[in-house]
């Protein structure tokens, strides 16, 4: 009852004033307080999640070497709890006409941007962005367009990776290269468990929501070249060659046990992992941050490598970019600032460098860069003592190649994603087989979705 | 006519009516409105953003054959039997317990009886996460120290209800073993000693005069534990966020995700009014069982 009068009250308090939605500010009005370089005393708020803390430092360090900018001016990130949090605290002020609380930014994925921006809420940047596309590297601004226009900026866009703990590898007499290809990462696998008598796992699987959202959407599913929706927006999932593959392929790891059954990003994996039970993460970049932070004290026996490929199909993983939205606010004053230091944080090659240097002492994410100049800098190219002198920004770099297409992102797949993962989640607790659970996929995509609008 | 005159005695008590008045006033604003604009908004569907699209009995016809709505109500079922059969017989022993004439350090005790109810729910949820843990929990590392199979507590559809039903019954008892602890208090020791005078054991003494003397502060426990056991949100969303494959959600946490997490706001506000019909039903029950019982008592 007590969330129920929580949902109405807001809701109510949002309904009652939505018709009152600001005029957009558009590009020529924001424009004009970065043109005169005056910026009103106050708070520049963006919403974020993962972990925007680092981020901050970016905008403090340009705000500190560039006094003259934005005096009086100081940034704030506040910590969201996930994409639909950063969404619902957003769209909640404002649909209640409270644009005093609203952020000037706020961090976004393609299915919140999407809502958001059908909702008027975000400002429309193509103009801006598109001034820049031959700058960065292919593909950076693929998974920003909505409707033929470009609602947020891009931040990053990291590819997928897979890290495996080398020192396993030379204990069992193991070739890591094996894994370039995804039949070959499940032989290794079979070989690293024969050779350690089971004590070896190749990977993990999550038994929660984090199994379709590493292993599926981003990973094997878009390597399969496998289909959520068609164009139409039908849902294909359970007849669909390329993601029978993906999930039957995820179902041959879990079932001749390749797999540490282990919730994502907790202390136990952390700890299999130390104890060497667990031989690679698979996949993403973003691996790296969790990997020095939780295990700093195997610093040197990790790698890593591009994601393992289906042999017949070639695709390496599908990237993810980072967004960050400007507010359409009824006066956005700080949007120009903020589009300032994002230039900054992608084409000062100084700050940049300075920036990532301060991240990788206190062990926290950063990402490479996404401007094509800044990229032939041999600091991107320079080794990681993490990872035993292996360069991770370049291997970074290097798993920007060959990538697949992202899933088509409709705004229904919020909802999807939730109906897909409780399917794995039943096959992962055994509650059903994996054909059993594509077929359930498709069953309750049509009974709760139906149809999904691609645009 | 009437009317006038209602009119005429409200404005010659203006004064009580004013001292009143700031109740219904945050009342309407605050409950009153949304819940009049949440019943509005059940019959359509709104992402909260733009202008709601009117989808008649939409909503309402699409809980009806949700097969999660389904299994969030049968786990919230669950919830409140496991809360009633354990809860209440627990904390009346931990009361009768406390009020036992030969306990030491009754304020100490007392205080550390209570811990777990004034114990953040978010914070024990994640010790709870560590101990029920599949690899590494301590409840599994007992039960390999006597020979038996680990359990995948959190991780399986057959037994994820059970941790959110331990740490519900660990945190919530201490509160209805406060509230019993008084009401033994209130009961005269007279009955008691008649009782024993006349030759009435320990067991028959509990059942003829405990009980029964008890029986307002039960039904008070009972309706606050069917309250409590409906709108169970915390304990499943940290120990397994209602999985896997939703075999732990509750009816609370399955209107956070349809209003939160996926925006669709109608649908969740049909939630919210379908526990509001349900709770009714539910307590409707209980008060009739209730009336019908202390009925049967005051027969004998």
């Amino acid at each position: 009852m007590t969330f129920a009068l929580l949902l109405t009250s807001i809701l109510a308090f949002s309904a009652c004033t939505a018709s009152v939605t600001p005029a957009p500010a558009g590009e020529e009005d924001a424009a004009d307080a970065g043109t005169t370089g005056a910026y009103p005393p106050g708070t520049m708020t963006v919403y974020g999640y993962g972990q925007p803390q680092y981020w901050q430092q970016f905008f403090e360090n340009y705000l500190n070497d560039h006094p003259d900018v934005a005096p009086g001016v100081s940034v704030e990130m506040v910590q969201t709890e996930n994409e639909a949090d950063a969404r619902q605290k957003v769209q909640l002020s404002f649909t209640a006409g409270a644009y005093d609380e609203l952020p000037d930014a706020t961090a976004s994925a393609p299915v919140s941007m999407k809502a958001l921006a059908d909702g008027g809420v975000l400002l429309d940047v193509t103009d801006y962005v598109e001034q820049f596309k031959d700058r960065f590297v292919p593909g950076a601004l693929d998974q920003l367009y909505y409707k033929d226009r470009i609602y947020c900026l891009p931040k990053d866009l990291r590819p997928q990776l897979l890290f495996y703990n080398q020192e396993i590898f030379d204990q069992y007499g193991i070739d890591p290269a094996g894994m370039e290809t995804i039949e070959g990462y499940i032989e290794t696998g079979r070989q690293l468990k024969e050779a350690s008598d089971g004590e070896v796992y190749l990977s993990y699987i999550d038994p929660g929501a984090f199994t379709w959202r590493y292993w599926g959407r981003r990973g094997l599913m878009p390597q399969a070249n496998a289909r959520i929706w068609d164009e139409n927006g039908e849902v294909v999932i359970d007849t669909d060659p390329g993601a029978k593959l993906a999930m039957d392929t995820l179902a041959t790891l879990n079932e001749e046990e390749l797999l540490y059954k282990s919730a994502i990003f907790q202390p136990p994996l952390y700890d299999a992992a130390r104890e060497g039970k667990v031989a690679t993460f698979y996949i993403g970049a973003f691996w790296d941050e969790f990997l020095r932070k939780n295990l700093p004290d195997m610093e040197g026996k990790w790698r890593v490598m591009p994601a393992p490929i289906f042999q017949d199909l070639g695709l390496g993983g599908a990237p993810v970019v980072g967004l960050e939205c400007l507010i359409n606010k009824p006066d956005p004053v700080y949007a120009d600032l903020y589009k300032t230091i994002w230039e900054a944080y992608q084409f000062d090659a100084d700050a940049r460098q300075t920036w990532t240097e301060q991240m990788v002492a206190e062990d926290a994410p950063y990402s490479n860069p996404i401007s094509v100049e800044m990229l032939q800098d041999d600091f991107w190219k320079e080794p990681t003592p993490y990872y035993g002198g292996q360069s991770f920004r370049e291997a970074e770099a290097n798993g920007l190649n060959n990538v697949s297409q992202n899933l088509i992102v409709t705004d229904k797949d919020a909802e999807a994603d939730t109906i897909i993962s409780a399917e794995i989640e039943s096959y992962v607790a055994g509650n059903q087989t994996m054909d059993e659970a594509l077929a359930n996929m498709g069953e309750q995509l049509r009974e709760r979705i139906g149809t999904a609008p691609v645009d | 006519m009437s009317s006038n005159s209602i009119w005429a005695r409200m404005w010659k008590k203006r004064q009580i009516y004013l001292f009143i008045s700031p109740f219904f006033i945050l009342f309407g604003i605050f409950q009153l409105t949304p819940m009049v604009w949440s019943f509005y908004l059940s019959f359509h569907e709104w992402n909260g953003l733009g202008a709601p699209e009117f989808i008649g009995l939409g909503n309402y016809r699409f809980l009806l054959r949700d097969k999660v709505f389904h299994s969030a109500l049968r786990n919230t079922v669950i919830y409140w039997l496991a809360n009633s059969l354990a809860i209440i017989p627990l904390a009346l022993i931990l009361a009768s317990l406390l009020n036992h004439t030969w306990l030491r350090a009754k304020r100490l005790i007392r205080t550390t009886v209570f811990l777990p109810y004034v114990t953040a729910t978010v914070a024990v949820g994640l010790i709870f996460n560590m101990l029920f843990d599949y690899n590494s929990g301590l409840i599994n590392s007992l039960l390999e120290l006597i020979g038996l199979a680990p359990v995948p507590w959190l991780t399986s559809v057959q037994t994820s209800k059970l941790p959110v039903i331990f740490l519900n019954i660990w945190r919530i008892t201490p509160w209805h073993a406060l509230i019993l602890f008084s009401g033994l208090q209130a009961i005269p020791h007279d009955l008691y000693e008649a009782a024993t005078v006349d030759g009435a054991g320990a067991l028959r003494r509990f059942f003829s005069i405990t009980i029964p003397s008890l029986m307002p502060i039960l039904f008070f426990s009972f309706i606050t534990l069917t309250v409590d056991a409906f709108r169970i949100f915390t304990e499943p969303y940290i120990l397994t966020q209602g999985g896997p494959a939703n075999s732990s959600i509750s009816i609370v946490q399955y209107l956070y995700i349809n209003g939160f997490s996926i925006f669709k706001l109608g649908l969740a506000s049909a939630v919210g009014y379908a526990l509001t019909l349900i709770l009714l039903i539910v307590s409707f029950g209980q008060i009739i069982a209730m009336r019908r019982e202390s009925g049967l008592m005051e027969g004998n």
